[in-house]
């Protein structure tokens, strides 16, 4: 049986904006353009107390109470912010989801299915978390119930409070038909019918009531009783493993928090341990006081349970975000959760381990890519291509590829120990025009060039090309008389031109032994007069 | 009486201080080199070696001499190199590239480059390095003096490099140069390439004209005309002029032996 616990906070919109900007002055409403008027949307409980209600037109508000607050509505900015309030709330349930049957805002529901021992009963749960939000400034009232529809129910429509499995039709019965979560048009018809009542409708027949209201009636009848499951959808990732710890009195200092990420660590790493498991990515979740969550996640490039490493990732990760790391008015709740889960074998340390270089070397690149960014710790990986740059890519060492790299396509062939990202261009004179280079100019500087060997040419890759494929409008059809056009039919595009594209390159040496890979790009007599770069250094 | 007698206590607790800071990496490091007259030294792992070069253009020289002893510390046990670059040099001096290694004889597997923001960083990830057992040495190239690399920081690489056995070999460019704790100081320019045989006119085997500057190991010689093949760094005697002896390229990996018959040894 699964329990479900409602959170409803009626005001939350006026509630938030008041604890946002302590500036804004009780009575305080906000409006929208409803139907071409302006009309109130939210209204707090002091405007409520003195006559106003959802739905007044602005101008009516106004000359009631003079020294209303009133502002236009933002939903998005409420959305996005009920949204990040509800993520908080996973410090009680990891499962938390928005409830947006009704409005974008204000309900909230969590599946605490095996938590509420963690608080102390259900009762002790409802309490602490209510009370918590009511310390917040928030109006809200809640409900735990076995269906998601009657916790809804109850939190809306009755007083707070723990329905058990064995009173929830009792409970439901006495409840008015809207608690149904229904549209105002079946509300109203049924209040037409005098089905006031969820226990006048549960008796009623189901065929006429279909086929009056449709099946939506029955269905959210059916999901508050419990006979057809409803499902909620988490906003926060699943993750099966977790461990966590909450502390009496909030912490903030980043050390504090690394030690704690320490012991969780253990625990999990013992857990994980036990099932011959090892984690990819771990996810630290720090929840402030005040409703915020951080989350920092580390990935490791073979799957891992070692708690020291695990630290580590985490400590150099928090040494990157040291400006932005704000515990606000401290943190009472630290979560550390992981993913992308793999199988590994329990090893056993000590005396007759066998050192492999390999892991420790993975190792080494999760702490460094950890600290440095995962982009700036790189290995070589081959591709098949004969163009230079092309022809090896840097690649995170994180990544872990199972395909097999390319064979390198150059092999045999000599190449510079160093490449430029960006070849520069360098002026080289030379005898004759196809002759090998003489003396060549770059960065200003002149070199004498007594040694050169080459060309070397590499065509284009004129598949990589494409300008052949553009398609084109077909001929029109020839005119009767007139000679058909030859077929096929050649679009009249810019061929692909293979000489303005082609490199030759040479290995020159100058008089002081340096050795440059420099390459013409074009051809003597092309359309484009040829230019020359430096593109590498031999050793 | 009393006085002399803690004065001479004195100097005694001076004296072993002084050996416990200086001496170890020192012994150590000396016996790290083998030294054959004539010959360039072999050297093995867990020092720390500048190698100045007068300008960034002979950038490929100087990575080349740093590989080619590195080459040598890589085993099964310590398959990795790392390769330390500030990532605003690499135009100026040029990232190292996959089948150019493969052509000069070095695994590019085993090479893992590092882009870093500043040289703080570098000396983070370069002692991050030496803390890992399965890197057998660390390249960091180095293209403009800092202020961050003093005396301190070097003294801390030595000594780390020492205890992990790993060499930290830090390219630099210019002809300044600063009080560093280094075990050696190379000053390694390029050199006219080696004839090719059958074509005079192309740039033949690698030559470099090493020269020790700093580093009271080797008292026999301390400049060397050097090249690399498939035997390692070796030197090479002016009279003969380098031409006589032509070993091959050398090659990236270790490659099983072929039996007369053509077949691989191993498999």
């Amino acid at each position: 049986m699964r329990r479900f616990l409602v959170l409803f906070l009626p005001n939350w919109a006026t509630d938030y904006l008041k604890r946002r900007d302590y500036q804004l002055r009780a009575p305080l409403a906000l409006y929208e353009r409803i139907r071409g008027g302006l009309r109130l949307a939210a209204v707090d409980s002091e405007g409520q107390r003195r006559g106003l209600h959802v739905g007044q037109t602005l101008a009516d508000a106004k000359a009631l109470l003079p020294e209303l607050t009133a502002m236009e509505m933002d939903r998005p900015l409420l959305e996005a912010a009920f949204a990040e309030f509800a993520d908080w709330h996973s410090n009680a349930s990891p499962l938390v989801s928005v409830m947006t049957d009704v409005s974008g805002f204000g309900d909230l529901v969590l599946d605490i299915t095996g938590v509420a021992h963690l608080f102390g009963g259900e009762r002790a749960m409802l309490r602490m978390l209510l009370t918590r939000l009511r310390d917040l400034g928030y109006t809200v009232a809640g409900a735990i119930a076995p269906t998601i529809g009657a916790a809804w129910a109850v939190s809306h429509y009755a007083r707070s409070q723990v329905v058990e499995a064995a009173d929830m039709q009792t409970v439901l019965d006495a409840l008015p038909v809207a608690a149904l979560r229904l549209d105002p048009f079946q509300t109203g018809t049924l209040a037409q019918m005098g089905l006031k009542t969820i226990g006048q409708l549960r008796g009623r027949e189901r065929k006429p009531l279909s086929a009056r209201f449709g099946a939506s009636l029955l269905l959210r009848l059916d999901q508050a009783l419990g006979h057809v499951e409803e499902r909620m959808t988490p906003r926060l990732p699943v993750a099966e493993r977790y461990a966590e710890r909450r502390f009496a009195d909030p912490i903030a200092l980043m050390d504090d928090v690394l030690m704690t990420t320490h012991d969780l660590a253990i625990q999990l790493g013992i857990r994980l341990e036990a099932e011959g498991l090892g984690a990819q990515s771990f996810h630290l979740f720090l929840y402030r006081v005040d409703h915020k969550v951080m989350s920092l996640s580390v990935n490791s490039a073979r799957p891992t349970r070692d708690p020291e490493h695990i630290t580590q990732l985490f400590a150099h990760r928090a040494e990157r975000l040291s400006g932005e790391y704000d515990a606000g008015f401290g943190i009472d709740m630290i979560r550390l959760a992981v993913s992308s889960v793999g199988e590994l074998d329990a090893v056993q340390f000590g005396a007759f381990q066998v050192e492999s270089g390999a892991e420790d070397l993975d190792q080494l690149n999760d702490r460094m890519s950890s600290r440095l960014g995962a982009l700036a710790v790189l290995r070589t990986e081959f591709v098949a291509s004969h163009i230079p740059e092309r022809a090896a890519r840097l690649k995170p060492a994180l990544v872990v590829s199972n395909e097999r790299p390319a064979e390198n396509a150059t092999s045999g062939t000599l190449r510079p120990l160093r490449l430029l990202p960006a070849p520069e261009v360098v002026a080289i004179a030379a005898e004759v025009p196809d002759g090998l280079p003489a003396a060549m100019t770059w960065r200003r500087e002149r070199y004498r060039l007594v040694k050169a060997a080459g060309p070397e040419r590499l065509g284009a890759e004129w598949w990589r090309s494409g300008r052949r494929l553009e398609l084109v409008a077909p001929p029109p059809p020839p005119k009767p008389g007139e000679p058909e056009e030859d077929r096929p039919y050649l679009p009249q595009i810019d061929r692909f031109d293979p000489e303005a594209e082609t490199r030759d390159y040479y290995v020159v040496e100058d008089d002081a032994g340096r050795r440059f890979w420099v390459f013409r790009l074009g051809l003597y007599g092309g359309p484009v007069p040829p230019v020359w770069y430096l593109h590498g250094f031999f050793p | 009486m009393g006085s002399t007698d803690r004065q001479q206590r004195l100097a005694a607790l001076r004296d072993t201080i002084a050996d416990i800071e200086r001496r170890p990496a020192l012994q150590e490091a000396r016996s790290r080199v083998e030294l054959t007259p004539g010959d360039f030294p072999a050297l093995g792992g867990g020092l720390l070696q500048e190698i100045f070069t007068d300008e960034r253009r002979n950038a490929g020289a100087a990575l080349g001499f740093a590989l080619a002893q590195a080459r040598g510390l890589i085993g099964a046990a310590r398959p990795g190199v790392i390769f330390l670059q500030l990532a605003g040099e690499s135009q100026k001096l040029g990232l190292p590239y996959g089948p150019g290694l493969l052509s000069f004889g070095f695994d590019p597997a085993a090479l893992i480059l590092v882009r870093v923001e500043d040289v703080k960083e570098l000396l983070w990830a370069a002692e991050q390095a030496l803390g890992c057992r399965a890197v057998a040495a660390v390249v960091a190239d180095i293209g403009a003096p800092s202020k961050v690399l003093d005396f301190t920081a070097s003294r801390r690489l030595s000594l780390r490099a020492a205890e992990a056995g790993t060499s930290v070999f830090l390219i630099r460019y210019g002809t300044g140069r600063e009080a560093s704790a280094a075990h050696l100081r190379w000053r390694l320019q390029p050199a006219p390439s080696a004839r090719k045989p059958y074509d005079d006119k192309a740039p033949g085997p690698v030559r470099w004209q090493a020269e020790l500057e700093r580093g009271v190991l080797i008292k026999q010689s301390a400049e060397w005309l050097l090249g690399w093949s498939k035997d390692g760094l070796a030197a090479i005697s002016p009279e003969r002029g380098g031409t006589q002896r032509f070993a091959d390229a050398a090659v990236p990996r270790a490659v099983p032996a072929q039996l007369g018959d053509g077949l691989p040894q191993t498999a």
